[in-house]
């Protein structure tokens, strides 16, 4: 049952490989910086065929690159070539003119979006149930209209003549030449014959440059040299009309597809409505091909073995590639060529047994997950499709059966975004698939509605001053990548940031956004659009005003934050780090700017910022705090130079644990801890209770961080076992009002000379050991609200953090959590 | 000028060479190779795909030169104009300052030029400045003439020399041509006297430097470093 919905006709997928054409050794580009390699260029160029779905189209899956600059290039592949049933003498005009009909919608699929085919012939076209789909069509638009091979891109017998006439290296865009091959095929199809099947290579091209000698009609002049007049004289009429069009030798003159879609010879194909052929259609698609591949590859499949195996890929001894003669100048003689660098016209089609095999045991059910489950009682009864819980995510990312529920089950979320959103939420909370983790992040990021048009009206190519600088910065931003390296990742790259600063006049380019936009752009390589979109909501909720002209009060309130949130959850590190003058203003900034994407490599940065966007704006700071937390045994250890040496070149920082450290921290601090002036009030509402008019002067003398009344009053009322208020007013103020539960210091009881936490008397033992309790100091104007507080932090107390506001701000708090003494005396 | 000497000086007072430590600040226009050259001299290496620096990087270098070991303290500086405030930060107490700029775009010269003025404004009135046109392997699509830059590097009393990151061309030599030049400001006769007057320009840059961004946060840095330079020397 289960395989029955895998094991689907159109569920099968192939590869082919070729080289890209190599550089010269050290070709330097006018930047001083070496050429983009082709396959990489390759790599960018074909990421837009994977987004082309259409049921007349095999749709593309994936990319590779190989050594020495091969590429192999994975689609869907269902089917058997027509040129296996062009002989068929079977098959009715009928049935001709649907599969003609199929041919011309997927060429008017790619026509639309300007690719030309440009290698269409009957061994890539493929046929199922007398269902057709294109094969292979994008070969010539990756390669940059066969730039990038040094092989021509050419189907002898289906080219057009104008492709011969102005030499092969000439750039065919004209989607006619296109047409000129649907005749030839058409051709063929009704005098079921192969033209010239047996000549010569070079005797074919004679025979299709004759044609343009041809008087009379094409047509007619191939079907006498083929013997077949008698067939040709009982073609239909209108089919002959067709046939004639398209090989019409006057390119002007021949059809456009949508033409010849219009044309009355089809009027039966339309209204069979072939289109409804999609058996898997959106949005009740459990799943894509795309989905599927991945799967396959999980579950141990290798596209590199495949064609190892079928001999595609053969490795040579590097020694019969060694030319006979180097020039000092570094030119190359007596080198045979390679005649893997020709194109090779093998598929190879990829084994799904070992996917079907591993997926034998998944019940028919867990295509259709319960998304929501509102009865208590069906939801106990309801055992997680497969329990994962515990693995580290690094496995749980590459085990296949794991990955297929949570791409089923979040595949359904997503087709109900945005009223899905929660649920979404929630599932992202476990983990994200990384195949889906582009739309997830979007849907996180309450990117919805027509971002697109949106993105569209936004002024992407007018020269500003910013240029230079955004020039200069994207050919070094992420490129070990293969998407941003490529040449179209750079143009994507720069006109969303372009369009970003023309978006957002208020704010300006700082280096660093590059850095920042490039996790959306990675995920979302074909959808520019909505890779703006999320960066445009991503910088308001965990950037405000970071980007400011102006930014320093901004970015310095962050790290003044910064250095207090290490004093509240280290007090031991933050003590070393201040006496060795040790600030996060020579180390924080780029980590802070642009929340880590300019520290880490991409990989590290999407888990990272799985849990970022379920946070606010201040898990930054906890991110920032883990690191520290992994390094502490080093930083402690370490001086001025060693520590800052330490930063410049970021050890190894396990991600996972950094998630997990930050995660734990950020859900155990206090909100307030970490509030700041310049958060965007947006996402964070504030009232009297809350933190606020502190000044920058303060804050950054300050070494502790304030806390909220509305934290106390919660915490006082929630979780009063995880407290220890200091209040550190005379007795009498305490006696006559305090707070439920605490305790009494008065501040001119104690003696500040020495970092002694026994000066405190008789509560010592009580700051001694404070179990990781949030430790309050509470006072009012009338006592020092710093020396206390500084004095817990120099003797080490974790987590000491001030009232903000004094007692007196608790009096209006209603119902009360203040108690008075004075009757017990 | 403020060179650390010391650390070296044995029980019987023979001195064994002298341990200098100098602090070494890169100025310039983005993308004009300032990481590359210090990743150069410092490691050795060329990355064609330098990240851009943000904010600013520190690394340090240890040179044996005869009988002296220096240290270099190198900040490498982000270029972008806008991070411009944070640049005092860096060369504040700094002896030695590299400008650099692209032989192939005059900007870039022109944005030199301005570091240097700005140097010779608010920096310590003894750094020494070497201006390094880089990007030499490019020299094909020079738009800065070697000569232009020479004469202005002449009439402004800068070092100059044009250097290539990638092909480690005169990286070396730009950083020990800094090494001399410092060396000959240490070396002034009458030990006392010119205490002295170390020691009062130590408190003028002070005041100077406290006006600019940051001045809070990174003053006792300065004043650090200068304390233990201080200390460190063994005539004082």
């Amino acid at each position: 049952m289960t395989i029955g919905l895998l094991n689907h006709p159109e569920m099968h997928f192939g590869a082919i490989t070729f080289f890209a054409k190599q550089h010269k050794e050290d070709m330097c580009g006018s930047n001083g910086l070496p050429l983009t390699p082709n396959s990489i260029i390759i790599y960018g160029r074909a990421q837009m065929l994977k987004a082309i779905k259409s049921p007349y189209l095999c749709q593309y899956l994936d990319i590779i690159r190989g050594k020495h600059e091969r590429t192999i290039v994975v689609s869907q592949y269902c089917g058997t070539p027509l040129s296996n049933i062009v002989e068929n003498q079977d098959q009715s005009i009928d049935e001709i003119k649907h599969i003609v009909y199929q041919i011309l919608q997927g060429l008017n699929e790619l026509h639309t979006r300007n690719i030309v085919h440009r290698n269409l012939s009957t061994e890539n076209i493929l046929c199922q149930d007398n269902n057709v789909k294109l094969f292979n069509y994008g070969l010539y638009h990756l390669t940059d209209n066969g730039k990038l091979v040094s092989f021509p891109i050419i189907q002898l017998l289906y080219a057009a003549p104008e492709i011969y006439l102005d030499g092969i290296q000439h750039n065919h865009t004209n989607p006619k030449v296109d047409i000129w091959a649907v005749g030839m095929i058409l051709a063929e199809l009704v005098l079921h014959k192969r033209f010239w099947s047996t000549l010569k290579l070079g005797h074919r091209i004679r025979k299709v440059l004759s044609l343009l000698q041809s008087n009379t009609s094409v047509f007619e002049r191939i079907a006498r040299e083929h013997n077949c007049y008698e067939d040709y004289m009982k073609v239909p009429e209108d089919i002959k009309e067709i046939i004639e069009i398209c090989l019409n030798i006057n390119v002007d003159q021949r059809p456009t597809c949508g033409e010849l879609l219009q044309k009355g010879v089809f009027n039966q194909q339309k209204t069979d409505k072939i289109s409804e052929k999609k058996s898997l259609c959106e949005p009740f698609e459990i799943f894509t091909i795309h989905e599927f591949y991945h799967w396959w590859q999980l579950a141990g499949g290798d596209i590199f073995q495949e064609l190892k195996k079928q001999g595609l890929i053969r490795s040579s001894p590097p020694i019969l590639s060694l030319p006979q003669l180097v020039l000092i100048e570094g030119g190359l003689l007596g080198q045979d060529r390679n005649p893997a660098t020709l194109f090779d016209p093998r598929i190879v089609e990829m084994p799904l047994a070992s996917l079907y095999q591993r997926f034998e045991n998944i019940p028919f059910t867990a295509f259709y997950p319960l998304i929501q489950i509102k009865s208590d009682i069906i939801s106990r009864l309801e055992p997680p499709p497969y329990d994962a819980t515990g693995l580290p995510l690094i496995i749980k990312e590459r085990d296949p059966e794991y990955q297929f529920h949570r791409v089923i089950l979040l595949r359904r979320l997503l087709h109900g975004y945005p009223f899905t959103r929660e649920l979404i939420v929630r599932e992202a909370e476990k983990d994200i698939p990384p195949l889906l983790r582009g739309e997830i992040w979007a849907a996180l990021l309450h990117v919805k509605g027509d971002y697109k048009s949106h993105y569209m009206k936004i002024d992407k190519y007018s020269i500003t001053p910013t240029d230079r600088q955004i020039e200069v910065d994207i050919p070094r931003c992420h490129q070990y990548n293969e998407l941003l390296s490529s040449t179209d990742g750079h143009q994507k790259l720069k006109r969303i940031l372009k369009a970003w600063v023309c978006k957002n006049s208020n704010y300006v380019y700082w280096q660093g956004l590059d850095s920042l936009t490039a996790p959306f752009l990675y995920l979302n390589f074909n959808d520019e659009a909505k890779a703006f979109a999320c960066l445009s909501a991503f910088i308001p909720k965990y950037l405000h005003k970071f980007f400011l002209k102006d930014n320093s009060a901004v970015i310095e309130e962050y790290l003044a934050k910064f250095s207090q949130l290490i004093a509240f959850h280290d007090p031991v590190l933050a003590n070393h780090l201040y006496e060795i003058n040790f600030y996060p203003q020579l180390f924080a900034i780029p980590w802070f700017l642009t929340l880590f994407s300019h520290v880490f490599p991409l990989y590290k940065i999407l888990h990272l910022w799985d849990k970022v966007l379920l946070g606010n704006s201040s898990y930054s700071l906890h991110i920032g705090l883990s690191v520290l937390t992994q390094l502490r045994d080093r930083l402690l250890n370490a001086g001025f130079n060693e520590c800052i040496l330490l930063f410049s070149d970021l050890p190894e920082v396990d991600i996972e644990k950094s998630v997990y450290l930050s995660t734990d921290t950020f859900k155990t601090t206090p909100t307030s801890i970490t509030a700041r002036e310049h958060e965007n009030c947006e996402f964070q509402e504030r009232d009297k209770y809350d933190i606020s008019g502190v000044t920058l002067e303060d804050l950054k003398r300050e070494r502790y961080p304030r806390i909220s009344a509305n934290d106390i009053v919660s915490l006082v009322r929630s979780n009063p076992e995880k407290m220890c208020m200091v209040d550190i007013r005379n007795m009498t103020q305490y006696n006559r009002c305090s707070v439920i539960g605490s305790i009494n210091i008065p501040f001119s009881s104690v003696s500040f000379s020495d970092n002694n936490i026994e000066n405190i008397g008789q509560h010592s033992q009580l700051l001694k050991e404070t179990n990781n309790k949030v430790v309050v100091v509470i006072g009012d104007e009338e006592t020092d609200m710093e020396l206390f507080p500084t004095f817990l932090l120099k003797c080490n107390v974790k987590k000491v953090c001030v009232l903000h506001g004094g007692f007196n701000i608790l009096l209006s708090v209603t119902p009360t959590i203040l108690v008075s003494h004075s009757h017990n005396i | 000028m403020s060179t650390r000497t010391g650390a070296a000086q044995r029980p019987n007072g023979s001195t064994q060479g002298k341990i200098c430590q100098f602090k070494l600040v890169l100025l310039g226009e983005s993308a004009v190779g300032k990481s590359s050259l210090v990743l150069r001299f410092v490691k050795g290496q060329f990355h064609e795909y330098q990240e851009s620096t943000i904010g600013a990087a520190f690394l340090t270098q240890t040179v044996c030169l005869d009988d002296t070991t220096v240290k270099f303290e190198i900040w490498d500086t982000a270029g972008q104009e806008r991070y411009h405030s944070l640049a005092p930060m860096y060369y504040r107490g700094a002896q030695a300052a590299i400008v650099v700029y692209d032989i192939t775009n005059q900007d870039t010269f022109g944005r030199a030029k301005t570091w240097v003025k700005e140097l010779q404004r608010q920096a310590s009135p003894t750094i020494v400045i070497a201006l390094a046109g880089n990007k030499q392997d490019l020299a094909n699509k020079r738009m800065v003439e070697y000569e232009e830059a020479q004469t202005y590097a002449d009439e402004n009393g800068l070092l100059f020399i044009e250097t290539s990151a990638k092909t480690a061309m005169n990286v070396n030599d730009i950083f020990l041509a800094i090494v001399d030049e410092l060396d000959e400001n240490v070396e002034v006769p009458g030990p006392n006297s010119n205490k002295l007057s170390k020691f009062s320009l130590l408190n003028k840059t002070v005041g100077v430097l406290s006006k600019a961004l940051f001045a809070k946060i990174v003053f006792p840095i300065s004043i650090n470093r200068k304390d233990s330079i201080i200390s460190c020397d063994p005539s004082l």
